[in-house]
Parts: C-alpha cells; structure tokens; sequence
C-alpha cells in the first residue's frame, strides 16, 4: 500500500500540490503519513476531507497514520473526528 | 529585589513611546497623501495598543482618550469617514495630546487640559454629537481586552483595574458562525489560529464543522473555501472579545456572532482535551495569540520555529493588542534593551582602557624596545582591539534622530497655529545617529530655534502671496554626517534676516555702536547676543530676547557650533555643527609653548611648515598664509592662549590648517606636532563652565592633562595677532 507523507504544514502555497498528488493516487488505497505535520490547517483540511469523499465513493481505504500529536490537536481544534478524514472502505 | 510590576509598567511605556512614534510616521505618510488601508491600520493599531495597554494598567485618563481617538481611525479605517486636510491636522493635534496622556500617565502629571475639545472636534468629523458620543463613552468603555499582559497581576485596589469590566461581563452563550472568504487564506491567515483563539476565550465551548458542499477531490478548487465552523462559547464572554479575534480578518470573511438562552449539550474544555503541548504546539499558541496579520503572508510559509518563548498558558487570545504587529519591537525580535546606566558604565570602562592603552603605549616606547618586537606588535594589535571596541561601544549609543524630529514635528504645528501661518515641516536624515546624550540635550536648543523660524523666519500668509511664494511655509529639518561631525539645519523658505533691521535694533539697545560697519556675518550674528530680539511685537512663542544666546551656549556646551546663512527673500539656515559623540575624538596631540594640547583631527584639513614665502603681512598686527591660491588668517595658539608673546618670524613654524562649518579656514601655528591619536573626552564644563577656545581636557598616556582645543571658537574670540604693534585693529 502507499504511504504518501504529509508536509509539515499545508497552507496556500502547498495545497493545490498536495490536492494534486491525491489525485495521482486515486483509485487505489493510500496511507498518508501525518508523523511530520506541525498543523493542520482549513486548506489541508477540506482537502484531505475532499479525499476522503472521494475515497469512500471509490471503495477505497484512505487512512491517515502515523500521525503527529500536531495533527490530533489540530483536529480537536477544529472539533472534527478523524473518520471525518478517512475512508474506512475496503477495496 | 525590583518590583515586576514596575517594570513592566516601564516596558509598557517604553512600548508606547515605539507606538506613538510609528503613529506619527503613518499620520505624516496621510499628510503626504497615502491613503492606503495599511496606513491608516497602522495610526488605528498604535491608538488601540496605547488603549489596551493602558486598560490593564488601570489608566483611566489614557484608556478614555484612546478609546474616543481610535472610534474615530475606526470610521477612516472602515471608509465610512472621508480624511480631509482639516482631519489630518486634528489626527495630528490628537495624536499630541495622546502623546502628553502617555507622559502624563508615566509621570503621573496632570492631564492635558484641552483633550476634550480637540475630542469633539475629531467626533464632530464622525458627525456624533457630542453629548451621544459621552453616552456610547459610558456604554462601550468596556470593549477592549488589555493586550498581551493578561497576567497574574494584583492591580492594587479594585479601582485601579479596568474599569466596569468585571461588572458588565456576565456569563452567556454566544454562537459565533464563521466562513472564510478564499481571500482569508490569499492574505496569509489561517483559521486554526483564530478558532484556538476563540475557543480559548472561555473554558466551555463546543465547535462543528461544517462541509458546505464540498466536492470530491477530483473537482475540489483547492484554493477556495468550503467550509463554516459553528463554535458556542459559555462563560464570560462577549461579542466584543469574539470581534477583537477577528480584528483583522473581517474583511475576508463572513461572521455572525448571535446569542442564545440554548446551552443544552456538552461543552468541551479544549484545554483538558488537548495534552500537554509539545514545544512546538506552544510555539502554535504563540502564534495564535498574535495578531494574523493580512501584511506577512510569507511568513506563514514557514514552520513555525520552537525557539519561541513558552507562553503563560492562561494568555487571553484577544489581548493580542492591534498595533503590536506594527510595533518595533515586534518586527525587530533581533533587538534588547539594556539599561542606560549599564550602557554609561561600558562607555566609561573603555574610556578608562583607552587612557590605560595610552599609558601603556608610553611605557613601551620609554622601555626603547625595537620596532617590529613581540611586545610593539602586541601592542599595535591591542591599539586596534582598543579602537574597535571602541567603536562598537560608541555605536551602542548612538540614536536616530527621528524621535527628536518627531517632536518637532509638533513644535511646528502648535507654533503655527499660535501665529495663524500654515507651515510644513520636512524632514530630511531622520535616520542619522547621534550619541543619545547630545540629542537629548539638543531636543531645548532645536525647539527654540524651530520656533524662531516659524514666528520670524517665515512670513505671514499675505506677504508670502504678495511675495509671490505659496501661501504655505516650508521648515526643513535635516540631519546629516559631514566630516565626522553630525549636522543639523533648520532651514525656512522665509524672508531672509532683515539686515538692516537687526544692526539697527543692536544700535538702539546699545549693542553696537552707532557707527559700527559689520558684516552681513556679522550682523547675522548679532542674533546671537544676549538680550537680542528683533521682533517688534511680543508673540507667545518668542520676540522676548531670549532664545537664541541661550541656544548658542546650549549647543556650544555640547561640544558644538551654530552658525547662520541668510538670502534676503529666500529664506534662513541655521545650521548645528556636534560632534558626533561625547566621549571620545581623533585628536592631534601638539604642543604650544611647552604645554600639550589637543586640537580635534576632524577640524584640521592639513598642516604645514612656513617658509617666508607663504606668510603676508596684513594690516599692522595681522598676518595670513597663502597655500593653494588662498589667503588664510594666521592665528599664533601661544599668544592667543596666553602662554608667551607672539614671534618675530614664523618661517620654519608648523601651522595647522583648520576648516569651519561655514568653509572658513585658519592657520593655527603650533611648536610641534607629537602624535595622533585617540583620546577621552573629559568635560570642563561642569567645572569651569564655558572657556573660549576650549573644548574639553583629556588625559594622557603619561597621566599628564592636556586640554582639548575649539579651533572654531578660539579663531572666534581670537585677537588674530601675530605681528607686534602699538596700535590694533579688530582681528
């Protein structure tokens, strides 16, 4: 399985890459490596969120793991659960 | 052990001085026409912080008059007010008198006495009456945060804190909504921060997400904004708190903030949901707890560093004070500061390692040890260390200037509007440094003079229209670095010195006699002589024949010289020559009649040795030289300082030859040159007042005092004698 690891901190510079990237792997299960991520930030957010849609609407497993003690505060900020980013569906 | 309360109080005045500073340089760019939000935010954030800081101090004077100031720059900064000339003026006056509330606070002095009026005035602009403005006063005291000084402070009695805060404050439940526009993010800012900010507002607070048709990834426009956050915060709380996170994003997205009797349902406290922060996460904190500013989206690219400071946990987001961004000490996080007193004490240490290096060096020479020893090589290096040591020390205290011309800036508009002329000042070399002790001695000299020219220098509106000149005056202000001296000119497009006026006031007060044929120089000059005054009416500001004797001796006393250029119908400079630093000169060390001196190295031009060719005979008593096709007046320091008579002949003698400000040259003779060096400035002043001639003494390698010469001001109250005669001619 991929392992796509997750830059540090995505904001706007970085976002339309990393979006792009997922694309590249759609289609298929992924792990994203969340163990270097310093924040999370709205942008990442939607977009891992986007994926997760997508991956689900595929039958895809999209996990995030390892993850960083940034990225779960992060996502206890902004109140969301990490299934919010996942994709529990099996291929 | 000092009181932390004190000292931060002092820090936060320091911090105010920083404020008003950045303020006038944001009103001063609205003067010159910038509009651009960015420039009014700055005059709004410095008004704000002032507030803010002051609320925690409990400075209700402050606190009131910030409050009405920044209500008003909130309207500019919203659009909702137009910002005319007249407007800038009054944001000027205010910007003053927030300024003297500053220092009223600080030195717990009176208020300034005409802040009410000058409130209205800034309000009538708003269109507020004035007795509905008092009411919201009494309504919205309440809707600030101090900022980042949230401490765990005892503010004293319970009427020295903030006022109405604990009183008006109640436990509520607030649903704040909150969209980002795509622009949020386009300006750098990140909605984690602002969301840890807010929900760190309160202990209770619950957050959804909300996804508002989020595409699949494959249409996902990565860079718009899809989603609204609903966060319900509980406790003591209210709207204008939820505001002040959002101070600089509300522009860039969509907020609604409604209150609600329904608190049903768990309210999560972040805090004990999130463990103990990593470094990192602190340094996340930290930065969420400064302002997300729209001006440094570049910074958001990088991670965020760990060596921030850890942040008292209990840091209240909104205190994140608007200004602070804009703030020196923000920017500048590569700065310290450090106790004058600690300062002083390095500059007298080297001055005395100076003197030892000196001492040493004569010891050295006396051992007769060779040249290229290990000892002189040493010693060579050591001089070098001196001296860069030197240097850096000195440049510890050296100061822009810009302070001491800001608050000229203020000299000229009150001076203006108390002789009803319109005046601009332009400044020119802000950023020159200078050792703090001469600025903050030259702030009285440069007030005076200020003064001067705008109540005598320049006209008044009609003659400068029926002189053909814009109705408006200019004063320019400059400061410049000329042959290691700093200059100041305080120049206006005025008239000019009325000479014959000025000569003939002298005659009536019998200051010159009737007779007298002077100069344009020297009738210039005569404005410098005590009880001198040409104005025929008394104004507030000046015309009472004090002033400028008074600014000759201040700035003489500082180791400087003020002279004047003046064209009639064109205008006056007056131009301040200082050294650049009190402490320490480049000198060459001569000798006259046995006894050592010093004469300043930035002062000489050249030396040279007569011949018979060179010296001319000018009048009965007078010689000049010729060097390169230019007579120059020949002054013998022996005879001029009284040590021996002059000498028949000065073929084979060493002359010096020394420039003036002005251009003026002197040839100043000297037994012998001995040596250049680098010597300690020790005042006489304070000992012996002012001696013509005399600049200071220093001490020598061999512990011998010599005195440091003034050759402006000894060619000044020189005879000029070099030649011996029974009758004399004013030299």
């Amino acid at each position: 399985m991929t392992s796509l690891p997750l830059d540090p901190k995505v904001d706007l510079s970085k976002v339309t890459t990393l979006a792009a990237t997922l694309k590249s792997h759609a289609g298929a299960d992924l792990v994203i490596d969340a163990s270097e991520v310093t924040q999370v930030g709205a942008l990442c957010l939607q977009t891992l969120a986007a994926a997760a849609q997508s991956w689900r609407a595929s039958g895809h497993s999209l996990t995030i793991s390892p993850r960083s003690e940034a990225f779960d505060e992060s996502l206890l900020v902004f109140g969301l659960d990490l299934d919010d980013l996942q994709s529990t569906e099996a291929a | 052990m000092s009181d932390p309360m004190a000292e931060i109080r002092a820090s936060f005045f320091i911090e105010c001085e920083e404020l008003l500073e950045s303020l006038q340089d944001a009103l001063n760019d609205m003067d010159d026409g910038a509009s651009d939000s960015e420039t009014i935010n700055v005059v709004f954030r410095a008004v704000h912080s002032i507030k803010g800081g002051a609320g925690a101090f409990g400075l209700d004077a402050l606190v009131a008059f910030a409050h009405r100031y920044e209500t008003v720059m909130d309207e500019v900064r919203s659009g909702k007010m137009a910002v005319s000339p007249e407007a800038i003026k009054l944001f000027f006056h205010a910007a003053d008198l927030l300024s003297d509330h500053v220092r009223s606070a600080r030195d717990q002095t009176p208020v300034p006495a005409d802040s009410e009026s000058c409130l209205q005035e800034l309000e009538a602009l708003m269109g507020i009456d004035h007795s509905a403005a008092a009411a919201e006063e009494e309504v919205s005291s309440d809707d600030f945060q101090p900022m980042g000084l949230a401490l765990d402070l005892d503010f004293g009695d319970d009427d020295g804190g903030l006022p109405s805060l604990d009183d008006t404050i109640q436990d509520s439940v607030l649903v704040v909504s909150f969209t980002p526009k795509p622009e949020l993010y386009a300006s750098g800012n990140e909605p984690l921060h602002l969301i840890r900010a807010l929900r760190a507002l309160t202990e209770e607070s619950k957050i959804e997400t909300h996804f508002n048709a989020l595409p699949p990834l494959e249409q996902l426009d990565p860079e718009a904004s899809y989603i609204t956050w609903s966060i319900t915060l509980r406790g003591d709380v209210d709207e204008s708190d939820i505001r002040e996170v959002f101070d600089f994003v509300e522009d860039v997205c969509e907020l609604e903030i409604t209150s609600t009797e329904d608190d049903s349902g768990p309210f999560e406290v972040l805090a004990e949901l999130i463990s103990e922060p990593t470094l990192s996460d602190e340094a996340e904190v930290t930065a969420a707890i400064e302002p997300v500013s729209v001006n440094e989206p570049a910074a958001r690219d990088e991670p965020v560093a760990a060596p921030t400071p850890p942040p008292s946990p209990p840091v209240a987001p909104s205190a994140s004070g608007g200004g602070r961004q804009s703030s020196p000490s923000a920017e500048a996080g590569a700065t310290v500061r450090v106790d004058l007193e600690r300062i002083d004490r390095l500059v007298n240490l080297v001055g005395e390692l100076v003197i030892n290096q000196a001492m040493l060096a004569q010891s050295v020479s006396e051992a007769g040890l060779p040249p290229n020893s290990a000892v002189m090589t040493g010693l060579e290096a050591f001089m070098m260390l001196t001296r860069d040591i030197q240097d850096s020390v000195m440049m510890i205290r050296a100061q822009p200037v810009k302070p001491l011309f800001q608050r000229m800036g203020r000299i000229v508009r009150e001076a203006s509007a108390a002789v009803g002329k319109e005046v601009k000042l332009k400044v020119e070399g802000e950023t020159t440094e200078v050792d703090k002790t001469v600025i903050e001695r030259l702030a009285d000299p440069l007030t005076h003079m200020i003064r001067n020219s705008v109540d005598h220098g320049l006209e008044t509106p009609d003659k400068r229209l029926a002189a053909g000149k814009p109705e408006e005056g200019v004063i320019t202000l400059s400061a410049q670095h000329r042959s290691g001296r700093v200059v100041i000119e305080i120049e206006d497009d005025g008239a000019g010195i009325n000479r014959p006026k000025v000569l003939q006031k002298a005659i009536e007060k019998g200051l010159v006699p009737a007779d007298a044929s002077l100069s344009d120089g020297e009738i210039d000059n005569l404005l410098f002589l005590p009880g001198f005054s040409t104005a025929d009416q008394v104004s507030a500001l000046s015309g009472r024949g004090v002033g400028m004797d008074v600014v000759r001796s201040s700035i003489q006393s500082l180791g400087g010289r003020i002279t004047i250029q003046s064209e009639p119908g064109k205008g006056t400079i007056f131009s301040i020559s200082l050294p650049l630093t009190l402490a320490v000169l480049d000198g060459m060390v001569v000798n006259v009649a046995g006894e050592t001196m010093v004469v300043p190295l930035s002062s000489i031009l050249e030396t040279t040795t007569l011949t018979q060719g060179d010296i001319r005979a000018l009048g009965p008593n007078t010689n000049v030289i010729h060097v390169r096709g230019e007579f120059v007046p020949l002054y013998d320091l022996g005879a001029e300082l009284g040590y021996r008579g002059t000498k028949s002949d000065y073929e084979g003698c060493i002359a010096l030859l020394t420039a003036q400000e002005n251009g003026t040259r002197s040839a100043l003779i000297v037994d012998a040159i001995m040596e250049q060096r680098q010597v300690v400035i020790k005042g006489l002043q304070r000992s012996y007042g002012h001696i013509p001639g005399v600049a200071a003494a220093t001490i020598l390698g061999d512990g011998q005092i010599a005195l440091i010469l003034d050759p402006a001001d000894l060619v000044q109250n020189a005879t000029g004698h070099t030649r011996t005669a029974d009758f004399a001619l004013a030299g």
